[in-house]
């Protein structure tokens, strides 16, 4: 929209709206803040007291909060890197190379982009348990570990890579392989470090997965450990913002580094016209 | 390829076969035709209401998400001041992780919380957020609105950014005002990209599970049992899998026929707006 608004009030209020919208969005998590400082059940908008680390010290030492937050690791790290490596690889083939029967697994892969997660929960749950990997990393993380999205946003990008590099690279006698290696990570390194990043925080913040596998509290991820706070002994507000505080510690770094990827992938298929 | 075969074409196809079972995971499914399906829509009350308000909460956080992120992102889109900022405060809660936000929120909807305090500020009286069966309701749609406006924004704005600045050099020597800048030229060229958020928009909320379970566990009186979380209580609470079977079936097929609808409306969209 231009800038040369002639109604210099009108511009204020706008001005004055924008920011008071942003103070809105900020806030809960300032209270969240708040809260993790504060004693016990406290909710008063500011802590009377600054015991911020006595509580995280509390959180992270007691209850297997620790232990919640490797399995995380391990569960969300898990799946993103093993998708990066298959979608990748299953991206790179549809996108470039030429194959009898690429269209009807393309066509495959836009079919299951449309079918909900929610669908197939109780007829995996029900495999996984007649295999006896109910309880178990593998039950976790196996069943998501390579996305209909994934593969999609890498195929989109390999559409990318030219033919004629990949001609090239074959008649110098580069093995399919080397090719891969030195010619499509390279180029589709944004689109893999997206779908990393959104995979990780897609997966950390997965509830229903853990908590119909894991039944046990040792394969308790994070967020299941976030969500039992309410049933254990009370609430008790502060412990519970201090643990919500620590748990998005992770997540935060890895956005931190591969900041640029997150906005990429969001926008991904909106803007192409 | 296998992979998808064994973890959703399969599953999907169990999912089918299940829905037209009796299952309790113990003994063998057995066949009951379309006994789950004319019990959910003629017998379950707990269903039709999960799915009534279910309905009703994809459009009252699509709709207002959507027009709030226009507004936020038309004034920006051409960059000005503070711009990185200004983005970067309205992504916050987008980028928080869900289950934490949740978190958070029980506390902002106690008695003596962030809600009642800002409501006192206005001078307006305490709501009993998470225990009065509309205000619950309300309070999940008012956290939702806060978590996805982020992403909205997001996407809008990059829409908007990739009009051409040109469009917007001669609507200003032609001397057109701020308003109809963007009713005549920002508004009809994000088109697409306004449905492609509303298309993402209305799949995620329709599948959304975890505010509802952490913060009112669907209470008080279902008035929160948001369709996925009646879908994992039919399961695993009662395990009452080929019920649960046909839940699932009906909201992807529902889903389904959205998303084609909402598909064939973009297609119509870049037809018209192509220049």
């Amino acid at each position: 929209m231009p800038r040369h608004d002639r109604r210099p009030g009108l511009r204020l209020l706008g001005y004055v709206g924008l920011g008071a919208v942003c103070a809105l969005m900020l806030l809960p998590f300032l209270y969240m803040l708040s809260i993790a400082s504060g004693t016990g059940n406290q909710t008063g908008l500011l802590p009377g007291r600054f015991a911020l680390l006595g509580n995280i010290h509390t959180v992270v030492t007691s209850a297997g909060f620790g232990r919640f937050l490797l399995n995380s690791v391990i569960m969300s790290g898990g799946i993103a890197v093993l998708d990066v490596l298959i979608s990748g690889c299953a991206g790179y083939a549809l996108g470039t190379l030429q194959f009898p029967g690429k269209r009807v697994l393309f066509g495959a892969v836009i079919a299951i982009l449309g079918v909900s997660p929610i669908v197939v929960v109780i007829p995996v749950y029900v495999m996984l348990r007649d295999v006896g990997w109910l309880n178990s990393y593998q039950g976790l993380i196996v069943p998501l570990m390579c996305s209909a999205f994934g593969v999609f946003l890498v195929r989109q990008f390999a559409l990318g890579i030219p033919g004629s590099v990949i001609q090239a690279a074959r008649l110098d006698g580069a093995s399919e392989l080397r090719i891969l290696a030195k010619v499509a990570v390279p180029f589709l390194r944004p689109a893999l470090l997206t779908l990393l990043l959104l995979d990780f925080l897609a997966q950390w913040d997965n509830l229903i997965w853990p908590l119909v596998v894991a039944s046990q509290s040792s394969l308790w991820t994070v967020a299941v450990g976030l969500s039992s706070f309410q049933g254990e002994h009370g609430i008790v507000y502060n412990l519970m913002a201090a643990a919500g505080l620590v748990s998005m510690i992770p997540p935060f770094l890895l956005f931190l580094l591969l900041q640029r990827n997150y906005v990429r992938g969001v926008t991904f298929g909106g803007i192409d016209r | 390829m296998m992979y998808f075969a064994v973890f959703w074409m399969i599953p999907f196809g169990l999912a089918v076969y299940y829905s037209f079972t009796s299952y309790d995971l113990f003994t063998p499914p057995h066949w009951v035709g379309g006994a789950n399906y004319s019990l959910l829509f003629t017998r379950d009350p707990e269903f039709l209401h999960s799915l009534a308000i279910t309905s009703l909460f994809v459009v009252v956080t699509v709709v207002p998400t959507t027009v709030l992120a226009v507004a936020l992102a038309a004034p920006i889109s051409q960059g000005g001041k503070l711009y990185g900022l200004y983005r970067a405060l309205l992504v916050i809660p987008a980028v928080m992780p869900l289950v934490a936000s949740s978190v958070i929120w029980i506390v902002i909807y106690s008695p003596g919380g962030m809600a009642n305090a800002i409501l006192g500020l206005l001078g307006l009286p305490p709501v009993a957020w998470l225990t009065g069966t509309s205000s619950a309701y309300w309070g999940l749609v008012i956290m939702t609105v806060w978590k996805y406006l982020g992403f909205y924004f997001l996407i809008i704005l990059a829409g908007m950014q990739a009009i051409p600045r040109s469009l917007y050099h001669a609507a200003a020597l032609d001397g057109a005002g701020a308003l109809r800048t963007f009713l005549r030229i920002t508004l009809p060229l994000t088109r697409r990209t306004l449905a492609f958020v509303v298309v993402i928009g209305v799949i995620a909320a329709a599948q959304s599970f975890v505010p509802a379970y952490i913060l009112t566990a669907g209470g008080p009186a279902n008035a929160t049992e948001l369709l996925p979380l009646y879908l994992y209580k039919t399961a695993f609470s009662f395990t009452d899998m080929g019920l649960a079977a046909a839940v699932s079936v009906i909201m992807t097929v529902v889903l389904f026929a959205v998303a084609l609808v909402q598909y064939r409306v973009i297609q119509g969209g870049t037809r018209h707006a192509a220049p």
